[in-house]
């Protein structure tokens, strides 16, 4: 049972700095995206505008279906717009909203990886599973 | 993905738009300007035929060949006359012109005179090619390499699109197959057209069998009306073909140009099939077998 201050915790406590977390500009080619989740070791890019508005996100997973489903070269395949294999409108939490919330919303939705937007659409940081269950955790 | 418009001319010239859901421009003459005369005859007889058959037009003559097999080959007027002769006939006849370049520093007087500017195929990717022809502020007819692969064509554009310049025609001139061979893949019109640019086919040197007689270029011309036909079906936006009213004695591309007398019958079966697939796409809907999303 989650004490009163992990219940209170919210997203922008344990989230993921921008610098930690894959983000990719929407003229990316797919080979490098895929280079940044690499170095960043996520499995989850998140793609923004010029003004930071998300735009999409690409994770492991759409990758790995993609390869099965397309069939076309990999150079081809990497020269591709990463955001032409992003998915459109993926579910992002706010920074405001509770830790509990956010961690039920992705055992709901069997996902590892939260964008965290603010009110205008920006990409202010990413909620991942593993601290975000280890802060609730430490503060039972 | 955008689909973008390009219009072609400038000044008062006839101004061509090459585009998705367009009627099909042509762009053609003889591969090189061997004389005033000639020039001139050339885009006389050319713009009868294309008012009969009603396509709208571009004229095409390079004045500079850099690319030929042999050393005494020939190499065309250069900059300074050819460019003077491509401005008399955008004069004369009202019509806009292009011609390739194969120097960067060739650029700013091919984009003065020409509506358009070519890239030539093997040049395709070279960045300081490509900057000058984005510098000249010009739509710009890209050919894609032999040795290129249709997605890739994307960098080339990129280096284009990174200069300021957003009027890129993308053509299909053949694709090496081995040695001295060229064949035609015509999945390369979708995916060039994936950039949102229009594209173009090449007919006349898709048919080239490049240097395939020791010092100059074969090829085999009868296979022209075949692949434009395919080619229009399968959809472009623009269809290219040299033409000369004596291809035997063509000082360029002898074995690859079309004879002139050839040109109203090809053009209205090009023409024709264009059409019929855009009443197509109308009638049936657009393409959507297996999107990627």
């Amino acid at each position: 049972m989650s004490t009163q201050k992990s219940k209170t915790m919210l997203v922008s406590e344990v989230m993921m700095g921008l610098d930690r977390v894959p983000v990719i500009k929407e003229t990316v080619i797919l080979k490098e995206a895929l280079e940044e989740m690499g170095r960043k070791r996520l499995g989850i890019a998140c793609i923004v505008s010029m003004n930071m508005k998300l735009l999409g996100i690409l994770t492991d997973g759409d990758i790995r279906r993609m390869l099965l489903r397309i069939q076309k070269p990999f150079s081809a395949f990497f020269v591709d717009d990463a955001l032409d294999h992003a998915i459109d409108s993926p579910l992002t939490i706010a920074p405001g909203d509770t830790l509990v919330h956010a961690v039920k919303l992705m055992d709901e939705k069997h996902i590892w990886d939260l964008p965290v937007v603010d009110a205008s659409g920006v990409l202010v940081g990413l909620l991942h599973l593993h601290p975000a269950v280890e802060a609730l955790i430490s503060n039972e | 993905m955008v689909n973008k418009t390009i219009e072609v001319g400038y000044g008062k010239v006839n101004k061509v738009k090459i585009g998705d859901k367009l009627p099909l421009a042509f762009i053609g003459g003889p591969c090189a300007i061997e004389s005033r005369d000639h020039a001139f005859m050339m885009a006389e007889a050319i713009g009868k035929i294309c008012r009969k058959v009603g396509i709208s037009w571009i004229y095409k003559s390079c004045y500079d060949k850099d690319c030929r097999s042999a050393p005494d080959s020939y190499h065309g007027l250069g900059v300074d006359d050819g460019l003077r002769i491509l401005a008399d006939i955008r004069d004369e006849f009202g019509i806009p012109v292009v011609s390739d370049f194969s120097d960067p520093a060739w650029g700013p007087a091919t984009g003065e005179v020409c509506d358009m500017v070519q890239v030539p195929a093997y040049l395709c990717r070279q960045t300081s090619i490509l900057r000058a022809a984005a510098l000249t502020k010009r739509p710009i007819h890209l050919k894609k390499g032999q040795f290129m692969s249709p997605w890739n064509m994307k960098n080339s554009v990129r280096k284009i699109e990174a200069a300021g310049n957003r009027q890129v025609l993308l053509a299909d001139r053949g694709t090496f197959f081995g040695y001295n061979m060229l064949v035609n893949d015509l999945t390369c019109f979708p995916i060039m057209a994936k950039t949102g640019y229009p594209v173009c086919f090449d007919a006349t040197h898709s048919i080239q069998l490049p240097t395939s007689m020791g010092n100059i270029s074969g090829g085999q011309r009868e296979f022209i009306p075949y692949l434009v036909r395919a080619a229009a079906a399968c959809g472009i936006n623009a269809l290219f073909m040299e033409t000369h009213n004596d291809p035997d004695n063509a000082m360029s591309d002898a074995n690859t140009v079309m004879n002139i007398k050839h040109l109203e019958n090809v053009l209205s079966q090009a023409k024709a099939a264009h059409e019929f697939r855009l009443e197509m796409l109308e009638k049936f809907g657009e393409d959507n077998v297996h999107p990627e999303k």
